[in-house]
């Protein structure tokens, strides 16, 4: 009998070792592998928890990592070589949407938010006229420079006509810092994934004034990164490891799975936080929706060249990468030729199109996809802009 | 030339012998600092080079030193022209920032000597970490050993040879089978009450 299931399930399998950091949208790959999903591909997966992205780009760059849940800029900036070596890399699958938050200290956010409401005006406005003739730019936390997080911020800072560097102060503060650093005021407030916007509010350090779904809805937020040399040398088990977080992926967008995934993540090994402060950026764990990871609706795992390319846009727009041509490198980076390949066999609908018009929809719609179309939620800016990259010609 | 490092270590003891021996040196003036306050320290003494733990999640404020710092670029000096040496450096556990263009050559020493002392520590660390398991891991043979002998009713080599034989029924380890019998048996007690 012992037999039998050693043949079925083969020990060993190939190595995979993928670095995570402590965030709730570390969830595919974290269930994938307690729930045996990369071994049932052949995939010996080992999750590696890193303290900061630094590790995370070195630890990839020098051969230590072969893959990790990253945020897609940094996967960019290891590319390119422009935080130390350079290492190729391949994003062959994308892995949660939104889930960030702006938090501000709370007398700052009460002011800002009263006079929005007080105003009708947006809060990025609002807090522009709070800031107006202060002596000293605005000190405000990101997580790293080549972050989501710091591309989200100042675009949702510039449609408020505020400016990183005039009006506001970017430096870099770990999130597990973050209370800290606001209630001794080295910070007045700062842009975070979940649960740590969560985790300063239930400290009563900060007050979320605003979230990803606010600046961009249906944001693209963490990425599947894999050495492209890996991936080169083990074509099946990187289909399997795509499969396993798509998997993993369904479990955790499942509202009756969050509770079991929130105590799951909030184990001393993951991220050793109190599940509640987990559970409130989950599917169907959220008290209010204000602010969710999504990881498998609205075609959430597919890697759009679109998100790519609007990264690398917003890079080069605040002057954080040097001249380089972005279509080619958002088509050797972002592969969903691989992400198709990978789930051919299982029958799940996956877009027919690499790329889409960001921001082009505000309400619910429909994307052509086969076997079957897919349901879309809205994906507009705060802005009302309307990023398409790769315009698709109109079907007949 | 006395070159100035600005030392960012978790371990004080480690800091401090890894602060005297560079001192000793003669070619460095290290000033040490706390994590959190990375910039602040950066901007006062003006490092040529940062030497940090990895294990600090605090080095991400490292990659954006331009905002707070006149100081040209930082790069992981490490990656400078041999790869192995940066290897051996993430495998210690410590990397270094290059802030003011210093030659490699001037840093090279100065980086082996950490490397060897993180390699140090961290085998001590190894070694007290084994040490610890198979303690535990003797505990919980004796417990497991204790429970079988009073709910089963077996001997004492009896005990010992069911656990083993589970062990090898199952190709797990003996420790991770003892370690969940003893789960499952005290969640039981738990359940149904003393």
């Amino acid at each position: 009998m012992s037999e039998v299931v050693a043949l079925k399930r083969p020990r060993g399998g190939t190595k995979l070792r993928i670095g995570f950091l402590r965030l709730t949208d570390s969830a595919p790959a974290i269930v994938a592998q307690e729930f045996g999903y990369f071994a049932e591909e052949g995939v010996d997966a080992e999750l590696l928890e890193e303290p900061s992205w630094a590790n995370i780009a070195d630890k990839l760059a020098y051969g230590f990592l072969d893959a990790a849940v990253i945020v897609p800029p940094l996967a960019f900036a290891v590319e390119l070589g422009l935080r130390g070596v350079s290492q190729k890399l391949i994003i062959p699958c994308n892995l949660s949407l939104g889930g960030n938050t702006i938090t501000l200290s709370r007398d700052l956010a009460g002011e800002v938010r009263k006079l929005a409401g007080s105003e009708g005006i947006s809060k990025q406005r609002a807090l522009a006229a709070c800031l107006k003739g202060r002596a000293e730019p605005l000190p405000l936390g990101i997580v790293h420079a080549y972050s989501t997080h710091n591309l989200l911020l100042r675009y949702w800072l510039a449609t408020g006509g505020l400016e990183a560097g005039r009006d506001v102060r970017l430096s870099v503060v770990p999130p597990a810092r973050a209370v800290e650093a606001l209630q001794s005021g080295q910070i007045a407030g700062f842009c975070a994934g979940a649960p740590w916007g969560e985790i300063a509010a239930r400290a009563g350090a900060g007050v979320t004034l605003a979230t990803s779904d606010e600046i961009w809805r249906a944001a693209p937020e963490k990425a599947f990164a894999v050495r492209a040399r890996w991936a080169e040398g083990h074509p099946e088990a990187l289909k399997g490891a795509i499969r396993a977080l798509v998997r993993a992926a369904q479990f955790c967008d499942a509202p009756e799975n969050a509770s079991y995934t929130g105590a799951l993540l909030s184990r001393q090994k993951y991220l050793g936080v109190d599940s509640h402060a987990i559970l409130s950026s989950l599917p169907g764990g959220a008290v209010s929706q204000d602010n969710l990871s999504r990881f498998w609706c609205g075609a959430a795992t597919f890697p759009w060249r679109s998100h790519a390319l609007w990264f690398l846009q917003q890079m080069a727009r605040w002057d954080l990468t040097g001249p380089v041509d972005r279509e080619a490198l958002a088509e050797r980076v972002y592969r969903p030729d691989l992400y198709r390949a990978a789930l051919a066999p299982l029958g799940l609908n996956v877009p027919l199109s690499d790329a889409k018009a960001e921001g082009a929809h505000d309400a619910p719609w429909q994307l052509d996809a086969a076997p079957g179309p897919i349901a879309m939620g809205p994906d507009s800016f705060c802005d009302g802009a309307v990023f398409d990259p790769i315009p698709t010609p109109a079907s007949f | 030339m006395a070159l100035t490092i600005l030392l960012i270590d978790t371990d004080e003891e480690r800091a401090r012998a890894l602060g005297e021996k560079l001192s000793e040196s003669g070619f460095a003036r290290v000033v040490r600092a706390r994590g959190s306050d990375m910039a602040a320290a950066v901007e006062r003494d003006k490092p040529d080079l940062v030497i940090i733990d990895m294990a600090l999640p605090d080095r991400d404020a490292l990659e954006d030193i331009r905002s707070v710092s006149s100081a040209s670029p930082v790069v992981m000096f490490a990656g400078t022209d041999d790869p192995g040496f940066a290897q051996e450096a993430i495998a210690a556990g410590v990397c270094s920032y290059n802030l003011s263009g210093v030659a490699l050559q001037d840093v090279r020493p100065i980086m082996a000597s950490a490397i060897a002392l993180f390699q140090r520590y961290r085998h001590v660390e190894t070694e007290l970490a084994a040490a610890k398991a198979l303690l535990d891991e003797r505990r919980l043979i004796e417990r497991a050993k204790a429970i079988l002998m009073k709910n089963r009713k077996m001997t004492e080599p009896e005990a010992y040879r069911w656990l083993q034989k589970k062990a090898m029924n199952e190709s797990r380890k003996l420790a991770d089978i003892v370690a969940e019998f003893v789960q499952q048996e005290e969640a039981a007690k738990r359940e149904t009450g003393p």
